[in-house]
């Protein structure tokens, strides 16, 4: 939804046309005039449709429903002059494909249109549930909105990327879905996740929300081995090293659900090293036994990761003292800095659940904590030796006072 | 041995120098103490001038290497970081022995004649020394002394005229850039030493030729004060103190290692909390403290007329005061004396202390 489906049902009026009647711009419309006249359930269209994209870029009712707008009479609604009516929700993806499928047709409007795709669409199991004559399936106007149809970029389009997790709840709920199989937790359990939180306490836009993963116009829910491709898309080394590991092999065959395996999917948290290990709050022992290889690795490598962590802040501790007592700590912290950066990449470096190559990023990361941890010391042992120093050079500065004042005395004593 | 003393003796003239250090004495009465701190500005100058010349052995004068070699100078040179701690210190320890020993200068009118050059030699050496501490602040290269550099010479700029050439000369453009940093350099190390040399050795000449002053108070005593000689017994308290000052600067180096800060970048916003060197506070808090507007005039420029012109009256002191340091005129610059050295010590403490009247 991150593209221009805020104009899905843009020119759907040139069905019949070919070229949308701009019979809104031109001020004369009957359509309008008299709905808003009719009872509120007629009358309702009208309502929003001013600020609907395809009026604002000049396009009117006759554009979808053909007819006749200049005609004041009943007239207008004439099937001789191209009245359809109102689509039935099997016929609306193909009325909005009309105008949004044709990029030749989408370029008058933007050079670099969005073409929608009927093909991509079939492949979305709400369209096949349409295609099963399923009548309570989302399909453009459930997501989009209708009469009343903002820009994708307008943060108060139902496909605003804030509003895209409401907007999927609508459908997707206990209630709506009852007497189907589809789970209803996703939007409860999506509001509380590391991704729910980022997007829609902080409004980070990079952040998902459900079609990112799921797909638009294609939505489906993506099959096992899709699942790392998917998390990929943003977690992309993580997400290369695990489709190359073994463990995503083992875990496609065994039906398992690759990344959400260990990290879940709708209500994934931020990862945390305690997830680490067969221990309290690990995940390895959702597999793993502690006999098993697997569990046997965990039990070498997950001891040296904490002592690389342990050992990091150390030194942090260490040059922490060494800045308070006025020394220049730089050196010692660009290298802590390092082994920093290369304790995220032992984090990623987990993904390839292979024993050799943890192993080796751990020992990197830690060959730099332990020279930081080197710095700070010889900065400690250096400020000794200025105490040291200091307190050398003024005793002898002290002897060297008390030899002037005794000469002084001397030469100034009446014996003198 | 002997005859390699008699040979210098005769081409050196060291008996003509050995009659006037035998000749040359000290007054001794309650205010002799005041007699030190221009030996104690000269030894602080000394310690500046080595540990000067140390630190050059391993400074690179441009923005790319400033920052650098001083922290290679810092970290990874033997007694680096002492050096450059004890220059930075000895440089502030200077100027305050500097501001004292004018200060006891003028109370104790000392300028009156025949000393009104000794007076006026002295204080361009203070400026000079206060340029020193200008020019050498950048050198680092460090965020503090880029801001304060560019606040120090936005208010050069402000002096009306010439305002706009001074600051494009000191900054060698419109901006503070590499080309700043040389500059202060060049003048750090060239201009300003081979000039305090002249006017320093015109200073200690007009001091060996008239001799200490003696305050008026004790001039108009029965009987004149007993004298000390110079050599050795006025030399060797010299040399107390001076030990003295040595054992603060390696205590002062050794328990608050000069710091370097982070490296200067222009494209950074300024710190907040930008302040320049002490002995420039009075001054910055003069203009911080004034209105924008006073009189249809701007606030800044009235201060930097007013600063520039008190300058100039204290400068011209030894030629407004009366001669003999007695009666109401010299009571009266006795009192603008003790107001000047109040309100320097005030405006210094209030820009520490962030505070207003």
């Amino acid at each position: 939804m991150k593209f221009a489906a805020g104009i899905l049902l843009l020119l759907a009026a040139s069905t019949l046309a070919g070229t949308p009647a701009p019979a809104a711009a031109a001020g004369g419309n009957s359509c309008i005039d008299c709905h808003r006249e009719l009872e509120p359930r007629m009358a309702a269209p009208t309502e929003h449709f001013a600020e609907d994209i395809h009026a604002v870029r000049g396009l009117g009712c006759v554009g979808c429903h053909g007819g006749d707008a200049s005609d004041p009479d009943i007239t207008a609604m004439d099937p001789d002059k191209g009245f359809r009516g109102a689509p039935k929700r099997s016929e609306i993806a193909e009325w909005c494909a009309k105008c949004h499928a044709d990029a030749a047709f989408m370029k008058r409007y933007n050079p670099q249109p969005y073409v929608f795709s009927m093909a991509e669409f079939r492949t979305s199991v709400h369209c096949k549930k349409i295609s099963e004559g399923d009548t309570k399936v989302a399909t453009c106007t459930n997501c989009h909105g209708v009469h009343g149809i903002l820009p994708h970029k307008d943060p108060r389009s139902p496909v605003y990327p804030t509003n895209v997790p409401a907007t999927c709840s609508k459908c997707h709920n206990s209630q709506y879905m009852k007497g189907r199989t589809v789970p209803t937790n996703q939007y409860a359990l999506y509001v509380n996740s590391v991704h729910g939180k980022a997007l829609l306490e902080k409004g980070d836009l990079s952040a998902p929300a459900c079609n990112d993963c799921h797909g638009n116009h294609g939505a489906v829910p993506p099959n096992t081995r899709d699942i790392s491709v998917v998390c990929g898309n943003c977690h992309g080394r993580e997400g290369e090293l695990f489709a190359k590991s073994g463990v995503s092999h083992a875990l496609e065959l065994e039906g398992k659900r690759g990344c959400a395996t260990c990290h879940g999917n709708h209500d994934i948290q931020r990862p945390t090293d305690a997830m680490i290990g067969l221990g309290p709050g690990g995940v390895c022992g959702q597999c793993h036994t502690p006999e098993s290889p697997g569990g046997r690795a965990t039990a070498v490598l997950v001891p040296q990761f904490h002592g690389l962590k342990i050992e990091i802040a150390e030194a942090d501790s260490l040059l922490a003292v060494a800045d308070r007592l006025g020394m220049d700590t730089e050196a010692g912290r660009g290298l802590l800095r390092e082994a920093d950066d290369q304790l995220v990449n032992v984090r990623v470096s987990l993904h390839t659940f292979d024993r050799a190559q943890i192993s080796d990023a751990i020992t990197a990361s830690s060959e730099l904590a332990t020279k930081s941890m080197a710095q700070a010391r010889a900065l400690l042992a250096d400020w000794r030796t200025r105490r040291v120093g200091l307190g050398g050079s003024l005793v002898v500065i002290l002897i060297l006072i008390a030899l002037l004042v005794y000469q002084i005395r001397r030469i100034e004593s009446p014996r003198a | 041995m002997g005859s390699v003393r008699e040979w210098l003796r005769d081409r050196l003239g060291l008996d003509e120098i050995q009659h006037l250090v035998e000749k040359k004495d000290v007054p001794v009465h309650r205010h002799s103490f005041w007699y030190y701190w221009g030996g104690m500005t000269l030894f602080l100058f000394g310690v500046q001038v080595v540990t000067g010349i140390l630190l050059l052995l391993y400074y690179r004068a441009s923005a790319d290497e400033a920052y650098e070699s001083v922290r290679f100078l810092m970290t990874q040179v033997s007694f680096g970081w002492l050096i450059r701690s004890i220059h930075s210190w000895s440089a502030n320890l200077m100027i305050g022995a500097a501001m004292i020993h004018m200060f006891s200068t003028f109370l104790m009118k000392s300028y009156r004649t025949p000393r009104e050059v000794t007076w006026l030699s002295g204080m361009v050496l203070l400026g000079l020394s206060m340029a020193f501490g200008f020019s050498g602040y950048l050198l680092p290269w460090n965020q503090l002394a880029f801001f304060a550099t560019k606040v120090g010479t936005d208010i050069v700029g402000a002096v009306p005229g010439v305002g706009h050439f001074l600051l494009r000369f000191l900054r060698g453009g419109d901006q503070i850039t590499g080309g700043t940093l040389t500059r202060f350099f060049g003048f750090h190390v060239a201009i300003l030493p081979a000039v305090t040399t002249l006017i320093l050795g015109m200073h200690l000449y007009l001091v060996q030729r008239h001799g200490m002053s003696v305050p008026p108070s004790v001039e108009q005593g029965p009987t004149p004060p007993p004298r000390m000689k110079f050599v050795p017994n006025f030399l060797l308290r010299d040399m107390v103190g001076w030990l003295a000052a040595l054992g603060l600067l390696a205590l002062l180096a050794a328990l608050f290692p000069w710091e370097l800060g982070i490296k200067a970048d222009p494209y950074v916003p300024a710190p907040a909390g930008i302040k320049p060197e002490w002995y420039f506070g009075w001054m910055f808090q003069t203009l911080r403290m004034l209105p924008s507007h006073i009189l249809g005039l701007e606030g800044e420029l009235v201060g930097i007329l007013g600063i520039g012109l008190a300058g100039m009256v204290w400068l011209v002191v030894p030629f407004l005061d009366d001669v003999r340091g007695i009666g109401p005129r010299a009571r009266f610059w006795r009192i603008v004396g003790v107001i000047a050295i109040l309100y320097v010590t005030v405006f210094t403490l209030m820009v520490y202390r962030g505070g207003t009247p």
